[in-house]
């Protein structure tokens, strides 16, 4: 983490706070966590209400799928940090070697068509949003993705594209395979917000 | 049910874009300037220009000088963050409103 402030906490109550989840745990709190409770007065709460949304919300998609899709943000934005801690979750749903081809290539990995498709077309907002077009459009459409599922991977598109660049640019500390398991289980019942 | 669950993505993408440029201890200038400018835009002064890029383009290749760097000029770890996040905020933004388009093209009703 290169910002000691964030790392810390920005105030007596949530430095203590941090330390006391860190002992309870038996773990280093991740530095995803830490970030949400550093500087509650800017912008922070409000992508944790999106990403809320986007990942626990009503959906198309399990939430399995949907942890799947930000792992493979992360993957496309060279961020061990959330294919790590997305991964963990995603594999609470879906087989770790489906995970795992899907992470090498989703275009053959085996999950299905509508999936793909969807995988797809994030990939390539990720990659070459300024290409985007109707076209990449009806092609998600022709495997069965219709508009509001769409929607929905895009926003996890948008808001993993956010999370991972700053995960990168303050170099979050990597968790262990076990401390990321143990995080899967704290995300998946406290969720982002 | 919730708020968060309640607006659509539109509305969460505004929420976010108006909380960059409109709270936090930064220069709003640097705010919405790495949140507005975007690849084609007037890059910002340095050293914020040059971390603001670097986030945008790869962000797995920020090094401690550039955050260092940005640190000291901003005078803060706290405006520091806010550098940071608004320009990975700039990311994900530009690529929704990319979706939207696309999908607007097609003919599907945005939200």
């Amino acid at each position: 983490m290169r910002l000691t402030d964030v790392e810390r906490g920005d105030s007596p109550w949530h430095r203590a706070l941090i330390r006391m989840i860190s002992r309870v745990s038996g773990m280093r709190l991740p530095d995803a966590a830490r970030v949400a409770f550093y500087d509650r007065g800017f912008a922070g709460p409000s992508l944790g209400e999106w990403t809320q949304k986007t990942m626990r919300g009503p959906s198309a998609w399990s939430v399995s799928e949907r942890e799947l899709m930000a792992a493979c943000v992360a993957a496309w934005n060279s961020c061990p940090f959330c294919v790590g801690a997305h991964g963990a979750i995603a594999v609470r749903g879906l087989d770790r070697e489906v995970l795992e081809r899907t992470l090498a290539d989703h275009t053959t990995a085996p999950i299905p068509a509508r999936l793909r498709a969807a995988l797809t077309f994030i990939e390539k907002m990720t990659r070459e949003p300024e290409a985007l077009a109707a076209p990449d459009v009806e092609a998600a459409r022709r495997a069965g993705v219709d508009g509001d599922a769409l929607r929905d991977a895009a926003a996890v598109a948008a808001v993993f594209n956010v999370i991972t660049r700053y995960a990168n640019a303050l170099d979050f500390a990597i968790p262990t395979e076990a401390e990321f398991e143990k995080s899967a289980g704290m995300l998946l019942r406290r969720g982002y917000s | 049910m919730s708020r968060d669950i309640i607006r659509t993505h539109g509305e969460h993408a505004q929420r976010l874009r108006d909380a960059v440029t409109g709270s936090g201890i930064l220069d709003e200038r640097l705010r919405r300037g790495a949140l507005e400018a975007g690849p084609d835009g007037d890059p910002l002064a340095e050293p914020y220009g040059a971390l603001v890029r670097q986030i945008r383009e790869d962000s797995s290749r920020v090094t401690d000088a550039q955050v260092r760097a940005v640190r000291e000029a901003a005078g803060s770890e706290k405006a520091a963050f806010e550098l940071v996040f608004a320009a990975a905020a700039e990311a994900g933004l530009r690529r929704w409103d990319a979706a939207v388009r696309a999908m607007t093209e097609a003919g599907d009703a945005t939200d």
